[in-house]
């Protein structure tokens, strides 16, 4: 038992004595639409009993653009700057699944080249996407904004990156049904020596800085822990589920682009809680560096966007296609009625779908856990609400 | 590589236990609504399947019915399965919730009832989840928002590919408010033409 096991044991046991028994009446408190702690227009409505969350109910919907709708009358390239939008923290893993699942309803395949750069940029957009889930996550655990604007300078140098390459820092709109939109400049690859050089000392810092924090420590551990059973049960996906020590990942489970030929591990956790989804996450970022190493020591020469017409109309049929993304499974479901846009267009989203246990998670807990727990799920209101 | 599960296997396991209620049509498994729940538990519980996680849970109208579309999946054998539920009645579709089975199932259902109008029979929390109460219609049913003269939202085909594939439909209303980018109707800007005129 550590000290901070004992401050949390002690607390618990405080809030218990001075919330027994008393005749008081359950108190409702909205949390958002706008609150720092949820990270966009979504409002957690949340009925406390003194300190202790009774009941959890979220309220979302602010940001519904209806894309999926909007999607049907556009054609399947012009529909590829809406997926930026859904998720616009990992732009480019949305693009890429889209795009995967345009190519599989059109029969067509990225040349090598494209495959490497989409794993290059899929990569670099999760350690951008990593390094905004942790540094808002330490914050929502109140650490006032110190790691987040450290991370910050590593997500900087990506979209610096990502600027380069396609003139977009966010909505990227990179990738296309058979490749990638440009080349890679001549600057981009120097770049990504050196940033590729500085982050394994950018880590250590952040790993001396967080992970023996004894703050941290006791506002995240033991806090929002799922079991694996209900995680598979409410088809959580991604770090949350990987936390719980179900080594599932997309990228070894069904690969896409080549990641069967790269070398890298799968981080687990082992209780599922808020920490070890932090956990996950810091030794993701580590193995995306890894690939990155591979991706730059053996990208091929060739071709960038396989041949594909801009005015395609595939055969009617229908294709679901996934990819890990930051923040989970994230799939692309495309029907086809031969038309030259997808007769039905729906996005899988796992920010969404993780939510499914968010009860589970907070309940029981006090409602500043229950902050911790929303910003340990890693939300982005943009794909929730699409 | 995740392998895609046998829809025949998937139809032998569900018929097995409950007769008919499982059917293969051109590749593709299709499950009697009625008894739904009961079938994707079998499939849910058999060593065969074992499909635990619900991947993905969406609908598409078809003008006719509704097809349901479920993408299961089996982490222990890494196999994946979509499995369909065909929907006839449009006035007042319904079938039975898989939210007993799957928690996952929760908000996907909320989201399809939201959005195709479908109700989910036996689901603990059936609300619009996106939209708010009293919101008129189903977006994304083929007919919302369908003008007189069969007109309705998508795109028939692109402008340069003949009058039958115009958009919008010539001397129709368009659907939505023109914009300048928006395609021009065939016989003012022909693509070919244009072109042809500067050649001559």
């Amino acid at each position: 038992m550590t000290t901070a096991d004992d401050t949390r044991l002690a607390m618990q046991g405080t809030i218990e004595a001075l919330t027994a028994g008393d005749g008081s009446e359950p108190v409702v408190v909205n949390l958002g639409p706008q609150h720092p702690s949820t990270h966009g227009v979504f409002r957690l409505k949340v009925t406390l009993d003194g300190e202790i969350v009774q009941d959890a109910e979220m309220r979302i919907g602010y940001l519904h653009r209806s894309m999926e709708k909007l999607a049907e009358e556009r054609t399947y390239t012009q529909n590829i700057p809406f997926t930026d939008r859904i998720d616009y923290l990992a732009a480019m893993s949305n693009n890429l699944a889209y795009c995967l699942a345009a190519e599989e309803l059109l029969g067509v395949e990225a040349p090598p080249r494209a495959q490497a750069i989409r794993v290059m940029f899929a990569e670099l957009q999760r350690v951008a996407s990593h390094a905004m889930a942790n540094g808002t996550f330490i914050n929502d655990c109140g650490a006032w904004h110190t790691p987040l604007f450290h991370m910050f300078r590593d997500r900087e140098r990506v979209l610096d990156m990502f600027e380069m390459t396609c003139g977009a820092r966010l909505t990227t709109n990179y990738m296309r049904i058979g490749g990638v939109a440009f080349d890679l400049p001549d600057e981009l690859l120097p770049t990504l020596e050196s940033f590729l050089a500085d982050m394994p000392s950018r880590i250590a810092d952040y790993e001396a800085l967080l992970m023996e924090n004894e703050i941290l420590h006791a506002r995240a551990r033991g806090v929002g822990a799922i079991s694996q059973e209900l995680a598979i049960n409410s088809s959580i996906s991604g770090p949350v589920l990987r936390a719980t020590g179900v080594p599932w990942d997309l990228r070894k489970a069904d690969p896409y682009c080549g990641y069967e030929t790269y070398d890298f591990d799968v981080p687990v956790g082992e209780t599922g809680d808020c920490f070890d989804r932090f956990l996950v996450r810091m030794a993701e970022v580590k193995q995306s560096l890894r690939i990155l190493r591979q991706v730059v020591d053996r990208l091929p020469d060739g071709p960038y966007l396989a041949d594909v017409p801009l005015h395609a109309r595939p055969e009617p049929g229908e294709a679901y296609r996934r990819v890990e993304s930051p923040r989970g499974e994230l799939g692309f479901y495309l029907v086809s009625d031969g038309g030259p846009a997808p007769y039905r267009f729906h996005c899988r989203p796992p920010s969404l779908i993780n939510l499914s246990a968010l009860k589970d998670m907070s309940i029981g807990g006090t409602l500043a856990d229950a902050i911790v727990t929303l910003g340990s799920i890693d939300i982005v209101v943009g794909e929730i609400d699409r | 590589m995740t392998a895609r599960f046998d829809p025949q296997v998937a139809a032998e396991i569900v018929n097995a236990s409950v007769s008919g209620a499982a059917r293969v049509d051109d590749g593709l498994l299709y499950l009697d609504p009625d008894r739904l729940v009961q079938a994707v538990q079998l499939l849910r519980d058999s060593a065969q399947s074992d499909l635990i996680f619900l991947c993905n849970l969406t609908a598409v109208d078809r003008e006719q019915h509704f097809d349901l579309v479920y993408h299961l999946q089996s982490l222990d054998h890494n196999h994946l399965l979509q499995a369909n539920a065909r929907l006839v009645d449009r006035e007042d579709p319904s079938v039975p919730s898989l939210s007993g089975l799957f928690q996952g199932a929760h908000l996907q259902e909320r989201e399809v009832y939201d959005l195709f109008g479908i109700r989910f029979d036996g689901h603990p929390d059936l609300r619009r989840l996106f939209l708010w109460d009293g919101f008129p219609g189903w977006p994304l049913r083929k007919d919302f928002l369908q003008m007189p003269g069969q007109i309705r939202a998508g795109l028939p085909g692109f402008p340069h590919e003949g009058q039958e594939n115009a958009w919008p439909v010539p001397g129709s209303m368009p659907m939505r408010p023109m914009h300048p980018n928006d395609p021009q109707p065939p016989g003012e800007i022909a693509v070919g033409d244009a072109e042809s005129e500067a050649g001559a």
